[in-house]
């Protein structure tokens, strides 16, 4: 069981795929999944043939179950704990890429799993899928980012029913919301994602990278700065296609 | 693209006519919309601005000059850029909009304050599909009107958005039936021109400006101006005119 990968990466055309794989425990996220996710971001970041990145779960039951709570309290002691947190910053390294990423949900999407499609450009969700923020009802409060990526996914009104009242989601709801941009029949799921994804592959990783930056780091900054990035970043993608086309 | 400027009753009315091949705007005609923004907002008996466009499409887009032009010269130049001569106007913007609204059409829309909406419209920013991005706020002003994650969908999928779609996300503020939106348009500009003017330029840049700092830095600056307005005749003409039971007869001062 330990040598099976908890995460599975394979090529299909210019779409890297990752696969959460733990089903026999709707894949919840533990130490081990932390560590194959964080080298398999790294691999489809650094792959150039990887244009577009679709993440799934594995298993009938759901895309990822939240963190693994058997293996909370084991780290040798909270300073090396919070350490680890930032040498290995999973969460961090979602945001450096500037590919396309999609996100494929079925069944339980629930804690660090809506965190992780949080950190997706684009989700995709099948109609069975169900969302839960359950950090607070044990005590805790979201580590990857939810507390941050959820109000700026669907507005801090919702994002606080969810994260305070532990609020669940059923696919339309979510789509209402905007935490998901489509819901689809359960056995559709993979043919629309796998699509979807395929098709942001065929952006240019320039373009797309500056899409991206200047959506999110515009966000963090007054609108006359981010006009001015949106300008720079416009500018040298034009720049760029002069370049191509004259070569 | 032709542009044309009326005003009547405070209400300025600035009315585009895409002339180049496939509906683009050209040069020439963001020279002179820059023209006509410099006349709205330097003018005080200008209080509330109507954009709407002649054709059957709002607007499809720029040419590729105007790109050009627009990309060697700083971003927040709205000599060349319309939507920025429009976010430049401090006083109420509404647009009409009607047929496709796209690329830097729709830039132009989001940079307006309200949004009214044929209901044959469809927006979209396709600039990506073409290896292009958008360079007149697009990619700034869309995730903060519909969120980042619906922005990033229309950013990097370019798909067409219906207007029942459009007014779900909020997108536009109404839709309404077709070849109806200039009036709609009229209609809320001539509510909004009624009230007093320095008020809602200060009600426009509370929030405009309040969304660029902290909350607690927004709260100053509303209260700010809030304590500014005070000071205004306007302000005594509002509170006297409710205690006399008339309406107000505000004058910009």
């Amino acid at each position: 069981m330990s040598d099976e990968p908890t995460v599975l990466f394979h090529k299909e055309g210019a779409v890297g795929r990752l696969v959460l794989n733990r089903p026999g425990v709707i894949n919840a996220f533990n130490v081990q999944m932390r560590d194959d996710l964080f080298a398999a971001l790294e691999a489809v970041r650094d792959d150039p043939d990887v244009r577009s990145v679709l993440i799934s779960g594995a298993g009938e039951r759901g895309f990822c179950a939240g963190a693994d709570l058997t293996e909370f309290g084991t780290a040798p002691s909270q300073v090396i704990a919070r350490q680890v947190r930032w040498e290995r910053d999973l969460w961090g390294l979602f945001g450096s890429i500037g590919k396309p990423l999609v996100s494929a949900l079925h069944g339980y999407v629930i804690g660090s799993g809506v965190e992780i499609a949080c950190l997706c450009d684009l989700r995709v969700a099948a109609e069975d899928a169900v969302f839960r923020m359950p950090e607070t009802a044990l005590g805790m409060v979201p580590a990857a980012g939810g507390s941050q990526t959820l109000p700026r996914t669907i507005g801090q009104g919702p994002a606080m029913k969810v994260l305070l009242a532990n609020e669940v989601l059923n696919a339309r709801s979510a789509l209402k919301l905007g935490l998901v941009h489509r819901v689809v029949e359960r056995d559709r799921l993979e043919e629309v994602s796998l699509e979807l994804a395929e098709s942001l592959s065929k952006i240019p990783p320039a373009l797309s990278t500056a899409i991206k930056r200047a959506v999110s780091d515009g966000l963090d900054m007054s609108l006359s700065n981010g006009l001015d990035l949106e300008c720079r970043l416009a500018r040298s993608v034009a720049l760029q296609n002069e370049w191509v086309h004259e070569t | 693209m032709t542009v044309q400027l009326e005003t009547s009753d405070h209400i300025a009315t600035i009315t585009i006519a895409p002339s180049e091949p496939g509906g683009l705007v050209g040069l020439e005609s963001v020279y002179s919309f820059s023209e006509a923004a410099t006349e709205v907002r330097q003018r005080d008996d200008v209080w509330v601005v109507v954009l709407s466009s002649d054709g059957n499409d709002f607007c499809l887009g720029a040419s590729p000059e105007v790109s050009e032009v627009a990309l060697s010269v700083g971003p927040l130049s709205g000599q060349v850029r319309i939507a920025q001569a429009l976010s430049d106007i401090e006083k109420p913007v509404i647009c009409a909009v009607q047929g496709r609204v796209q690329d830097h059409g729709l830039e132009i829309a989001l940079a307006c304050d309200l949004r009214v909406a044929d209901s044959d419209s469809t927006f979209a920013m396709t600039q990506v599909l073409d290896g292009a991005m958008p360079w007149d706020g697009g990619t700034q002003r869309l995730p903060r009107l519909i969120g980042r994650s619906r922005a990033m969908d229309m950013l990097l999928t370019g798909r067409r958005v219906a207007t029942s779609e459009a007014l779900e996300i909020g997108l536009v503020n109404e839709v309404v039936e077709q070849g109806k939106a200039s009036e709609r348009a009229m209609e809320l500009a001539a509510l909004i021109s009624g009230h007093g003017p320095i008020a809602l330029r200060y009600l426009k840049e509370a929030v405009l400006n309040g969304m660029d700092g902290t909350l607690d830095q927004g709260l100053r600056l509303e209260a700010d101006l809030s304590f500014l307005l005070q000071s205004t005749q306007d302000r005594n003409e509002g509170i006297t005119s409710f205690l006399e039971r008339r309406d107000p007869a505000y004058r910009g001062q």
